[in-house]
């Protein structure tokens, strides 16, 4: 069984900073292996063992994504090899659009069986790269997915429901969302480490893959600002006596109606 | 100038706020619905102008449509609306693909702007927002909003498709009550002032006395493991919308405050008076919650 797993090299929002203007300030942060995509790995990892196949990770990104060290970051997860398409013309590029190349670049890999993605992107967040990636291949897709067995070609895989959890089967190639706790990701070892810099990384070119896809709608940003917080009381209670703080608070919580 | 929508409904007719969104742009609303004829007919009473039915049956999944209603969509490509939940989004980047177009998540707001689409989003899980203009094409990934009242009675026309080879084998309800702090009325919000494990005995008082859910800064979730990673609020965690937020020991950093922008009332207790959280609440106590937190727990029993 031949499974992709598309991974981004992406930072945690948790580390940039927001300027009083709005700019978004990543210079903090430190890029690594989105934090939900170890999750997918795993998935596919134990599928792949499971029927006798190979793991392969996928990224498409700027050139910081096939950095020595993102290389070996992501290669000591427990992938068998990795294709790798950077181009510094993708910086800004949308989901819809990064979608699209590496749907581009599951076909160049031919005979993919299924592919299996995080749930969503650590910087991002849109949940719309599996998905659009499905109806760019005419896959079917499934999100929230927590388990997954099978052959090529048929898969059984469950997923989460509201109040629930449902079962399903597929026949063909499909496109499958992890969900963050699908399965628990196993922090790479020294050996692991080791054994990440003789996995084979192929790189593909943009251009091989069709260039920047053309989008039938234009997205100009116009500004970006930071969130307007909602302006609050700031009414500070005296805390000496922490009986008649505590009574204070909660009569004035009774009386705005909060309690 | 107005603009016609598409709306795409994946089983669930809560989407009251789409077909707001959508009749403010001053086109036709037409409703794309896969699920039972019930969902569709929930959806023409709406207040939509047309509905596209594809009949679900029940062992096949709501996903199992997404081609068919990429085809649909793309007779007429323009403004697509449709919610966030997980078949929603399988269906609308279907539509995607099709059409070409981007796939907007995060909008707050939709406003037409002489021919182009203003939207406003939250971005980078909340951190920052920004004001995109779009034009063309596009797919809009919105809260829902609740189901819509019966104002109407929109035509539905049925439209036979062919599903993709998945079928559902079995489906089972949960067995554990989900923590949903989505809906939770109170909840308290821990972070680093809390020294031990421990001491979540005493937070346990609180949320008992006032009715809350116990929910934390990610480093609790993540770095010290002490509640589970379904508990943590702020950007990549949960963002909620309590009556009132108790932050115990939160220091108030903007990645944690996005999450509860939107409490009714926010009470902080932490003992650094210069903690960004106190210009964030409506109550301040500046002190040591060892103390304040036993003395809200009896002042509350």
């Amino acid at each position: 069984m031949k499974i992709v797993v598309p991974y981004k090299w992406a930072s945690n929002p948790q580390d940039a900073t927001v300027g009083t203007g709005g700019a978004v300030d990543w210079s903090r942060a430190k890029p690594g292996i989105s934090e939900y995509d170890p999750a997918a790995v795993e998935l596919a990892r134990g599928l792949a063992d499971a029927t006798g196949g190979e793991v392969i990770g996928l990224t498409v990104g700027t050139k910081a994504a096939d950095t020595t060290m993102a290389r070996k970051t992501v290669l000591s997860r427990r992938l068998d090899r990795a294709v790798i398409v950077a181009d510094d013309a993708l910086e800004g590029a949308g989901s819809a659009q990064l979608a699209t190349i590496l749907a581009a670049a599951v076909r160049l890999i031919g005979d993919v069986d299924l592919v299996i993605t995080g749930d969503s992107s650590i910087d991002g967040g849109g949940k719309m790269v599996p998905t659009v990636l499905a109806g760019q291949l005419g896959w079917p897709a499934v999100a929230e997915v927590s388990s997954v067995s099978g052959t090529a070609g048929s898969v059984r895989v469950e997923r989460a429901i509201a109040g629930g959890t449902q079962v399903l089967e597929i026949s063909g190639p499909a496109v499958l969302a992890a969900s963050t706790d699908a399965a628990p990701p196993r922090l790479p070892g020294m050996k692991d480490i080791l054994a990440a810099t003789k996995k084979p990384v192929q790189t593909v070119t943009l251009a091989e893959l069709g260039g920047v896809p053309a989008s039938a709608g234009t997205v100009t940003v116009k500004g970006t600002t930071r969130p307007d917080l909602k302006v609050r009381k700031q009414q500070l209670i005296d805390t000496k006596d922490p009986a008649a703080a505590a009574a204070e608070l909660v009569a004035a919580l009774r009386g705005d109606g909060a309690l | 100038m107005t603009v016609n929508t598409w709306i795409v409904v994946a089983g669930d007719p809560a989407i009251g706020t789409l077909i707001a969104t959508a009749r403010s742009l001053g086109g036709e609303v037409t409703a794309v619905v896969v699920g039972p004829r019930q969902v569709a007919d929930t959806v023409a009473a709406g207040g939509v102008d047309k509905v596209i039915w594809l009949s679900q049956p029940d062992d096949v999944p709501v996903e199992a449509f997404a081609n068919a209603v990429a085809d649909t969509v793309a007779a007429a490509p323009g403004v697509v609306l449709g919610g966030m939940g997980p078949s929603e989004r399988v269906l609308l980047g279907a539509v995607a693909a099709r059409l070409q177009a981007p796939a907007l998540t995060g909008g707050m707001s939709v406003t037409l702007e002489g021919t182009d689409l203003l939207v406003k989003r939250t971005i980078f899980g909340g951190i920052a927002e920004d004001s995109v203009a779009v034009s063309g094409p596009v797919v809009l990934v919105l809260d829902g909003g609740s189901v819509p009242a019966a104002t109407g009675s929109a035509p539905v026309e049925q439209v036979a498709a062919v599903p993709a080879a998945m079928t559902v084998v079995t489906t089972k309800p949960s067995e554990f009550e989900q923590v949903d702090l989505g809906a939770a009325m109170r909840v308290i919000g821990i972070g680093r002032g809390l020294k031990t494990k421990e001491d979540l005995a005493l937070i346990d008082g609180l949320a008992g006395a006032s009715g809350s859910e116990i929910a934390c800064s990610r480093p609790l979730a993540e770095g010290l493991d002490w509640l589970g990673r379904d508990r943590y609020i702020g950007c990549s965690g949960w963002n909620i919308s309590p009556d009132v937020y108790f932050a115990v020991g939160i220091s108030g950093q903007l990645q944690h405050m996005v999450g509860v922008r939107r409490a009714k009332t926010i009470v902080a207790i932490n003992s650094d008076p210069n903690a960004p959280v106190f210009a964030e609440a409506d109550y301040g106590l500046v002190g040591d919650l060892y103390q304040l937190v036993p003395a809200l727990t009896d002042a509350l029993k």
